[in-house]
């Protein structure tokens, strides 16, 4: 009733391709059952670095500022973006900051590292135990759902069309039977050297 | 059980406010002011814990003018919300958080145009930019509503309209007497007030 | 309540001098003389090991000290304030950097953290200037890819930093610091060009070394350490992708010999 992680609703997704990444989060906000907002999301990037955020909308924004900071901070000592693994032991080491007094939110990244072209995504518990994956990591009130649609239709070695229909199918058919999760939905398609952000359509209830 | 309302408009925001005190089962008084204005161009509405309430709209209205005065430059409405997030986030893990929830509503008259906006926050430190928005038990009834008869190019007299249509429907639903509407209407010009809808 | 009392002991000269500083260069001016060089593919650090007393056994101390497994860094001036540093520069790896980001500080970052400890005991209350020159060598990645970025043909991890008393710190090909530091810079501004190889430079620190070193020179009175390949044995374990060994490898006794003997 009164779990932080599950006031406000939301889901995310995350998989792995064939020299690429998608990356996906519903758009809704809401209080309880009361929809608030239909155009709240919850990825953000630092640079070629991706991170979705799901749980308390509080903290997402609080989190999602948090790591603008650190990361403009690092790309201003060294020069240069963060990878994604670094990016994520960097979440890893900020969460567990908090570990008597969480934020609570689940946190998916993916991206694919500038050095050697390889893809990436892993998930957290709200305390920074990081979620190694080599195909797909799933967060937020559709989690059950969203293991269940990805178990069923990802396959490996996906291009980045093919990866884009998995993923929007995938998440589409989770958060339609989470009644927390959907109104609306953004999937990011990432390729070495191009990002591709599409809007989905969705059930409006 | 308080109400607050915000519209946003073609080139203004309404907010509206109920004008009841209630404790229990007793009405206080019937000509509370439950918003504050943080600037020129806007204004916030608060409900919550009462108490909680006043003391963090003056606070929060006390810091911005603060900001004003010594940077000779007001905080945009979009900078201004992000102020009141922060601080109800830090108090939210606080030995003892406001309890208080807010609108927004704002004109920005430093872009090319002006802009205006809403901003829902709540004592989580949830903040989201809305064309409508409420708090409270109020929401599930006035957000209906507006669902259906919203758009985003209406005019204020239009605005007023759909507010006295909440009015109506909150009047016959809510189980106790709120005692009318305040309204503020805020754009380039500045905040106007009113005392009560129903004499718009 | 200590604290309240204690006035910096670095305070400018009319002159705008800070005349702490420049003793604490001084210091260092004293020192015996440390070198290091950027080769293609490593680095290479060397000192001379100052032995006062034929009773000492000089293998059980080091000049040239590991930070990092890719990262070393040698010293001249006071000894006692050069393990205060690296007992410092160790713990700032960890705790600025490995500990956040699970992966080994960058030279470049490392460096300008050892620049800042040593600053701030230019301007606190209480402290005095550490009296050594730093000469900090490694590799890293994101150089790597940066020069490659960058289209530098001879693009390279290795980088080699000096750092003085004052804090500031300055990127180097080759260079020394210590007593002889100006012939010794000299001399390897002859030697020094941009194709040398690990063992062209260590053989270049041999002879430089020989140029400025006060009484006899073998494997026991000279240490030298070469940051090269990555030296995977070392690890103690296998199997864990992406990990390698550490490419800090210092030189025997024997092995310094054996070059000697070839000079």
């Amino acid at each position: 009733m009164s779990d932080p992680s599950s006031i406000n609703g939301g889901a995310a997704v995350a998989m792995v391709g064939k020299d690429c990444v998608a990356i996906a989060c519903d758009l809704r906000l809401g209080n309880q059952s009361l929809g608030v907002a239909n155009n709240f999301e919850k990825i953000f990037n630092y640079d070629h670095t991706f991170l979705a955020l799901t749980g308390l909308a509080s903290d997402v924004t609080t989190l999602s500022e948090v790591f603008r900071l650190k990361t403009n901070l690092y790309k201003m000592r060294e020069e240069r973006s963060i990878e994604p693994e670094t990016f994520a032991n960097l979440v890893s080491s900020t969460l567990y900051q908090k570990r008597f007094g969480p934020y609570f939110i689940g946190p998916l990244v993916a991206g694919i590292n500038s050095l050697t072209g390889k893809p990436f995504v892993c998930g957290f518990d709200l305390i920074g135990c990081i979620d190694y994956a080599k195909d797909f990591v799933v967060s937020g009130t559709a989690t059950d759902q969203l293991y269940g649609m990805c178990e069923s239709l990802y396959e490996p070695g996906l291009g980045p069309d093919d990866l884009f229909e998995t993923i929007s199918q995938a998440f589409l058919s989770a958060v339609d039977r989470d009644a927390l999760s959907g109104w609306g939905a953004v999937v990011y398609v990432i390729t070495k050297d191009k990002v591709t952000k599409r809007l989905l359509k969705t059930r409006q209830d | 059980m308080d109400i607050i309302l915000g519209i946003k408009l073609n080139d203004s925001v309404l907010i509206a406010t109920s004008k009841a005190v209630t404790r229990g089962i007793s009405v206080l008084k019937a000509s509370d002011d439950k918003t504050r204005n943080l600037g020129d161009h806007s204004a916030m509405a608060f409900t919550g814990e009462s108490g909680d309430t006043v003391q963090f709209a003056e606070y929060v209205q006390a810091n911005l003018k603060l900001f004003s005065v010594r940077q000779n430059y007001e905080l945009s409405p979009k900078a201004m919300a992000s102020f009141v997030r922060k601080e109800l986030a830090t108090s939210i893990r606080s030995r003892k958080p406001f309890q208080v929830n807010v609108l927004i509503g704002g004109c920005d008259i430093n872009k090319e145009t002006p802009e205006t906006s809403l901003y829902w926050i709540d004592y989580l430190g949830t903040n989201v930019e809305l064309p409508y928005a409420a708090h409270g038990y109020a929401a599930f009834y006035a957000l209906s509503l507006l669902d259906r008869h919203y758009k985003p190019d209406l005019n204020e007299e239009e605005g007023i309209k759909l507010l006295q249509l909440c009015n109506k429907e909150l009047s016959t639903r809510m189980p106790i007497d709120f005692k009318g509407l305040r309204v503020k209407v805020i754009n380039s010009q500045g905040v106007k007030e009113y005392d009560d809808l129903t004499a718009l | 309540m200590a604290d309240r009392y204690s006035f910096s002991l670095t305070t400018f000269s009319p002159s705008g001098k800070l005349v702490q500083i420049e003793y604490a260069l001084n210091a260092v001016k004293q020192g015996v003389t440390s070198l290091g060089i950027k080769a293609t593919n490593g680095i290479v650090l060397a000192t001379e090991k100052t032995v006062h007393n034929t009773l000492v056994k000089s293998d059980s101390f080091n000049k040239i000290e590991l930070l990092t497994g890719d990262i070393g860094v040698t010293y001249a001036g006071m000894n006692p304030d050069f393990r205060v540093l690296v007992d410092k520069s160790r713990k700032l790896a960890h705790t600025n950097y490995k500990r956040v980001y699970n992966e080994n500080p960058p030279v470049k970052i490392l460096t300008s953290d050892i620049a800042k400890t040593i600053q701030e005991a230019t301007q606190s209350g209480g402290v005095r200037p550490f009296g050594v020159s730093l000469l900090v060598g490694g590799y890293d990645d994101a150089t790597l890819s940066k020069k490659k970025n960058e289209g530098d043909p001879n693009a390279s991890g290795f980088s080699l930093y000096q750092v003085d008393p004052s804090g500031s710190f300055y990127p180097w090909k080759a260079t020394a610091i210590g007593k002889n530091s100006s012939s010794a810079k000299t001399f390897l501004e002859k030697r020094y060009n941009e194709e040398l190889e690990l063992e062209d430079a260590i053989h270049i620190a041999l002879l430089t070394l020989k140029e400025t070193i006060e009484g006899e020179m073998n494997g026991k009175t000279i240490e030298i350490v070469v940051i090269g390949e990555p030296d995977n044995a070392k690890m103690g374990f296998q199997g864990l992708e992406g990990a390698t060994g550490p490419r800090f490898k210092r030189l025997t006794p024997q092995e310094i010999d054996d070059r000697l003997s070839e000079l």
